[in-house]
């Protein structure tokens, strides 16, 4: 009679595992055993239930009074651009591409559609770190279903490759497709009000064609670099530094980006077979992503000295209050997960881009008098993605139940924040001062960029909290997020502009127009520069005073929501 | 029990996380017809024990197989075929309990999929829930949706950690009943935990672990020394710690100045 029997043996008595490709000889009785679905079956079958949980996870935080006007209020904002279009491009310029005086040329403003999409896209498609973040992520109180290749029969890959076409089929129904419907309701003001708008109903299938190329590009290509990354080494290596080469090749002109773009191309040529290429080649390098994901869901038991109590001690500046502990706990978290090297290499690597483009440009004969000002105020922008991340770290569910309230962990985000990336912030600008040879307008940037960077983060946490994540959807917060970084970013940008060429800051357009690259000008008026460092300054000191009113309402806004993201 | 070919075998299996060993080359055997438990102190290797089996972990070491497949190999294949109620993980957040039942099924290629939830919702007493997202269900509903999913296909084989651990008496029994009619029926179940009423209840046979390593193994009557000693003393005899011991364990930590 046989029966179970299990007993434990010495490693010196192991056999070598590559002994035998024998079977084991166990049996499924006869049974007939089950095959999981596989293809396009379980692709559908995941697809589905993905975008269900997607669709549910917004409503949940933005409520669905909310998703509607998302994409009503895009639609809007697009009608109401769609009438300004004849005053960028001029009434005669409608549908040609010949440069206007006073005015941009439909190539540029179809690039100046696709970039900005672009960069969105690639900030959205690190599928694989979503993945393994999910995973790890199984057993707390949410689970989703990136995770289900756990414990379902379904491949790891096949769950990604459902959930980046998942992410795509969401971005265009709520941005891409509203965007379109805005343009054509601002087209069909045309006969109803008799204004006259430069757009063409027959190009509004091709412009939506063509960001959704553009955008699944920036998906596709963010997903494969973290699939990548995913892999290890020599890709976490390699990989950051081709990218920065790419983005100076790119940068300095080497390769003209409207090439890059694939969707500008589609819609500058209108070519169905550009299109089909360029599509199926983002649903295919999608597809080639997903594969380089394994079925790995190990959860590494590391064992590990102690960490947070040294983490808490070398964090004395910050007091004996709640937030020390917060900060010291999030600094575990961070570097028990891997994720600090992850977020300091992106967000190093736009900064190193940036940096080696000016190594290779002579910015003084560039028609835009770019400097350092000019770069101090972006530097926050890259804020947000650094917030959003330190928000997915860990599950805060557990602090519910521990005497402190969702405003701390928010603060102790933010200190984060500003503790892990100023160092990097500071030595971009001074590495930038030294290049551009401005160290007088050193102090002014480092300022302008310090009070940026704390004016945007603390904005992204008061409005949205633990989950800013899900609150891209949601209007009414995105209306005054758009208010709250557009308008001083703008300010400080044509500001900085005083700073250098000031004839050229009057009338640069037209000059580059005529001249491109080698427009010149030199005069320099020293009342106007003065009067640039006073706003600039203007504009950061109400940006800090502006942080420590958002810190100080942190309370009231989040000080009775439960710990969740 | 008849002389058969086992359902379950492993050999040299061993898990290793860097310099930590999680579980030592063990090797296991179960055969159709049991209900075989692995009991053990908490953190002890038995839940790392159940994920190798089933595919969700790769051995650092050895060979599994499982119904004839190769678990190393073709984990989704031996997914499918068995039944898997992990111990602290929920069904997804934002599907009720019908959607996720629907999606198990259908990963599984089930025929009649709408009967088969509809009548494992009806078992568990979840028709009323069966429009609300499993993340506002209670942890006590989480789990029998996790258990629903796991018996939707009447799998021969079940892997279960810690099954009970959320469900209230009633539940417990009903479910207790179920597999010992499924075992009885020809079903085999492979079970990990630390509740010792358990084994008692419902292995045929058992072993215990602690710090990865497989302590004894045999009948819950064979491993008892004698008639009067109950299976906590075997357990705590086998893992080496008293309660006196346990007693003593220092347990506050000293404030340490910064």
């Amino acid at each position: 009679m046989s029966g179970a029997s299990i007993s434990s043996i010495s490693w010196s008595d192991t056999l070598d595992d590559n002994i035998s490709e024998e079977s084991l000889g166990t049996t499924s009785e006869g049974k007939k055993l089950l095959t999981p679905l596989r293809g396009v079956s379980a692709f559908l079958a995941t697809f589905k239930v993905m975008y269900k949980e997607e669709f549910r996870k917004n409503v949940e935080f933005a409520k669905a009074r909310q998703m509607v006007l998302f994409p009503l209020l895009l639609a809007l904002v697009t009608m109401v651009s769609t009438i300004g279009l004849q005053f960028l491009v001029g009434d005669s310029a409608a549908q040609t591409s010949e440069t206007s005086v006073n005015s941009f040329t439909w190539q540029e403003l179809r690039f100046g559609l696709h970039l900005p999409l672009l960069m969105f896209s690639l900030g959205m498609g690190t599928f694989a770190f979503m993945g393994r973040d999910a995973l790890v992520r199984r057993t707390a109180s949410k689970n989703h279903l990136l995770a289900s290749p756990a414990l379902q029969p379904l491949p790891n890959s096949m769950a990604h490759f459902a959930y980046f076409v998942k992410d795509l089929v969401f971005y265009v129904m709520l941005i891409l497709s509203p965007i379109i419907l805005g343009m054509g309701l601002g087209k069909g003001l045309d006969t109803l009000f008799g204004i006259t708008t430069p757009l063409e109903y027959s190009s509004l299938p091709w412009t939506w064609f063509a960001m959704v190329v553009t955008l699944a590009q920036g998906l596709v290509l963010s997903f494969l670099a973290s699939a990548l990354w995913m892999r290890g080494r020599p890709f976490t290596i390699f990989g950051p530094l081709s990218v920065i080469l790419f983005g100076i090749i790119v940068g300095v002109g080497a390769i003209d980006i409207e090439f890059i773009l694939i969707g500008l191309q589609i819609q500058t040529e209108k070519n169905v077979l550009i299109g089909l290429i360029g599509f199926v080649s983002c649903i295919g390098l999608g597809y080639f992503s997903s594969m380089l994901i394994i079925d790995d869901f190990d959860v590494s038991v590391v064992e590990k000295g102690d960490l947070f109590r040294p983490m808490y001690g070398r964090l004395s500046f910050l007091g004996r209050g709640e937030i020390r502990i917060i900060v010291a706990k999030e600094f575990v978290d961070l570097f028990r997960s891997g994720s600090i090297k992850k977020m300091v290499v992106s967000y190093s690597i736009p900064l190193a881009v940036l940096l080696g483009m000016a190594w290779l440009i002579d910015f003084a004969e560039a028609p835009i008098p770019i400097n350092l000002l000019s770069y101090a105020p972006f530097l926050g922008f890259f804020g947000f993605n650094f917030y959003s991340w330190l928000t997915i770290l860990d599950s805060p569910e557990f602090m519910n139940g521990l005497p402190v309230k969702v405003p701390q962990l928010i603060r102790a985000k933010v200190l984060v924040y500003f503790i892990i990336t100023s160092w990097i912030s500071l030595i971009f600008i001074i590495l930038m001062a030294w290049r551009l040879d401005e160290w007088t307008s050193l102090p002014t940037s480092i300022i302008v960029m310090f009070a940026n960077s704390i004016y945007i983060v603390a904005l992204t946490a008061f409005l949205m909290g633990l989950r800013p994540n899900k609150a891209i959807f949601d209007a009414s917060i995105m209306i005054w997020f758009w208010i709250g970084t557009v308008l001083p970013l703008l300010g400080l940008f044509l500001l900085s502009f005083t700073q250098g060429d000031v004839s050229l800051y009057g009338n640069w357009w037209e000059r580059a127009s005529e001249d491109g690259l080698a427009a010149t000008a030199s005069m320099y008026d020293e009342g106007m520069v003065r009067q640039g460092y006073v706003g600039m300054l203007s504009i950061s000191a109400f940006l800090l005073f502006a942080s420590a009113v958002l810190w100080k309402l942190m309370d009231r806004r989040w000080g009775a929501a439960e710990f969740d993201n | 029990m008849s002389e058969t070919a086992p359902l379950v075998k492993a050999v040299d299996m061993a898990k290793k996380y860097g310099d930590f060993i999680a579980l030592h080359p063990l090797k296991v055997e179960v055969h159709s017809g049991e209900f075989f438990g692995v009991f053990g102190p908490n953190g002890a290797g038995k839940s790392t024990f159940i994920k190798l089996l089933t595919g969700q972990l790769k051995p650092s070491k050895g060979r599994i197989e499982i119904l004839g497949i190769d678990a190393i190999k073709h984990p989704q294949k031996v997914k499918a075929n068995i039944g898997i109620v992990p111990e602290s993980e929920s069904p997804p957040s934002y599907l009720t309990p019908v959607e996720f039942l629907q999606f198990v099924a259908k990963l599984r290629d089930l025929d009649e999929v709408d009967a088969k939830v509809e009548y494992w919702m009806e078992w568990f007493g979840l028709e009323d829930k069966r429009n609300t997202m499993c993340k506002d269900l209670s942890k006590g509903q989480r789990q029998k949706v996790m258990l629903a999913s796991a018996f939707i296909h009447k799998p021969k084989l079940l892997f279960l950690d810690e099954p009970f651990a959320n469900l209230d008496p009633i539940y417990q029994r009903k479910c207790r009943e179920w597999l010992l009619s499924h075992v009885k029926d020809g079903g085999t179940i492979f079970l990990c935990s630390h509740v010792l009423e358990m084994a008692e209840r419902m292995c045929n046979r058992m072993a215990i672990i602690n710090d990865g390593k497989v302590l004894a193994a045999g009948t819950v009557r064979g491993l008892k020394q004698n008639i009067e000693e109950t299976l906590e003393d075997v357990f705590i005899r086998l893992v080496g710690r008293s309660i006196e011991d346990v007693e003593s364990s220092p347990t506050d930590v000293e404030n340490e100045e910064e």
